[in-house]
């Protein structure tokens, strides 16, 4: 669980003005809006990775270790598929479960290349690779900022399956950032619109996406396909 | 060449080794500390952005710092009447560290220093997704840095190797027990022993050489050119 309070962050040219309480736990979310409107800079403040202003966040009971992001544009370590696969596992002294390991990469597709340098991996690749490490360490809380802009449509798929499946078994939280509608909607158990900076709409994907109401909802999604 | 490696040139050589080799080693240690650290600093309100500033600008005219105003400095701390004069270090193969150090540290400090502003926010903020410690980061970070870190480290190195104004000033050139190569060099070439300064002037590159080789060997290899971006 996670609470977020009344959250707000200046910068030079811009402000996020999260002016409300909301909890985040054991479901999927997604953060929508347009260029620029303040999602990543959110989603960094839930990550530790940003320090509000003001607000308050309750991690409740969340240690750092237990929530991580992934990123647009994945961090790899010049080293091989296989080590930064491990790498959080490494840092927590936990000997990898080799059947977990190939699991995952077969997962992400990266199986046939584990041995491989990883920055020079295709930029799909690194998004995936980038993703698998972030579920290997089972954390609590997966913030996702448009990570799978990249991958093409089956990998985005299975990834979603794989995602849905796991939530099944034992739910966690997930944050989502996407500005491909599709995603947020077969995934998103709760969607948040934002515009300049501040809350503008919530509710279910299909409130959100199918019936908007704010003006400048309606204006997002206008043209959108999905 | 041969008749050049007589006893006393061999003697030469090694202790230009061991002073550039000790200097560098201590240099590298403090100078990677200061530069990832002097990084890592975020301004706050009791450490404004303007002292990160002047110390980065202070440390930049150091690394262009001219030896001889740096052997001058250690020449006026620690002369018989300096504040530092008790200790009796003139003319001995220490005080010869000590400049080296403070000559050299700067230089590998504003490498490293440049090298993590580019990249460490970014390795910071993967190391935190990580849940990596402050150790295991500042280890990433290192590591992930090598490279630059090495370059930074093998300038200072050829800086210590190369220079003479300092160490000849608080060194003094003594035989047998401050004379390094390139204070022998400078000696022969003023008393008209070219051939023998030309000698050992091409021993010593051949010395700056066979390090580097051996550096590059003990290094990871750089794979640095297969980044896909
Ligand atoms: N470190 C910073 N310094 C100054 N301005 C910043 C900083 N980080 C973000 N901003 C500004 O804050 C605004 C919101 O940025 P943010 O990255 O949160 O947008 P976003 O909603 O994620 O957009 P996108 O959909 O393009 O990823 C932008 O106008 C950006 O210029
Ligand atoms: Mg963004």
């Amino acid at each position: 669980m996670m609470k977020i309070s009344n959250i707000t962050k200046k910068f030079s040219r811009f402000s996020l003005d999260w002016r409300r309480t909301d909890t985040f736990e054991s479901k999927i979310y997604g953060i929508i809006g347009a260029n620029g409107c303040g999602k990543t800079t959110l989603m960094k403040i839930m990550a530790g990775l940003v320090k509000p202003d003001e607000g308050e966040i309750d991690h409740g009971g969340l240690t750092p270790r237990d929530i991580t992001m992934v990123f647009r544009k994945p961090y790899l370590m010049g080293d091989t598929v296989y080590k930064n696969l491990v790498y959080p596992l490494k840092i927590r002294k936990i000997t990898p479960d080799e059947g977990r390991v190939s699991g995952l990469l077969e997962l992400a597709g990266l199986s046939e290349i584990r041995n491989q340098y990883a920055p020079s991996l295709s930029s799909g690749e690194q998004q995936k690779l980038s993703f698998i490490r972030a579920l290997i360490f089972d954390p609590k809380m997966i913030l996702i900022d448009e990570a799978f802009s990249n991958m093409d449509i089956k990998s985005v798929t299975r990834f979603e399956q794989h995602i849905l499946a796991s939530q099944q078994k034992n739910p966690i939280t997930w944050v989502i950032i996407s500005h491909q509608l599709s995603n947020i909607k077969r995934l998103c158990n709760h969607v948040y619109f934002m515009d300049s900076g501040q809350f503008q709409a919530e509710g279910t994907p299909e409130q959100i996406l199918l019936d908007p109401q704010a003006p400048e909802l309606k204006s997002y999604l206008y043209q959108q396909s999905f | 060449m041969l008749e050049l490696l007589d006893q006393e040139t061999i003697e030469i050589i090694l202790r230009t080794l061991r002073m550039t080799i000790t200097s560098t080693a201590i240099s590298a240690i403090l100078g990677v500390a200061f530069g990832l650290f002097l990084e890592s600093l975020q301004p706050t309100r009791t450490l404004p952005k303007f002292f990160k500033w002047l110390v980065v600008a202070v440390n930049r005219t150091l690394m262009g710092m001219p030896p001889v105003v740096m052997g001058l400095v250690v020449v006026l701390i620690f002369t018989r009447d300096g504040p530092l004069g008790f200790l009796r270090l003139m003319f001995t193969f220490e005080i010869m560290i000590i400049a080296q150090v403070l000559l050299v540290t700067p230089i590998i400090a504003g490498i490293v220093y440049t090298a993590a502003s580019r990249n460490g926010e970014r390795i910071r903020a993967f190391a935190h997704t990580m849940g990596a410690s402050r150790l295991q980061t500042q280890m990433l970070v290192i590591r992930e840095l090598g490279n630059e870190i090495f370059f930074a480290i093998i300038t200072g190195f050829g800086r210590a190797m190369s220079e003479i104004g300092a160490i000849v000033m608080v060194g003094g050139n003594i035989r047998h027990h401050t004379r390094v190569m390139t204070t022998t060099i400078a000696l022969d070439t003023r008393r008209g022993f070219q051939d023998q300064a030309i000698q050992l002037g091409i021993v010593l590159m051949l010395v700056a050489f066979t390090i580097q080789i051996i550096a590059d060997f003990l290094r990871k290899r750089e794979r640095r050119n297969d980044e896909n971006f």
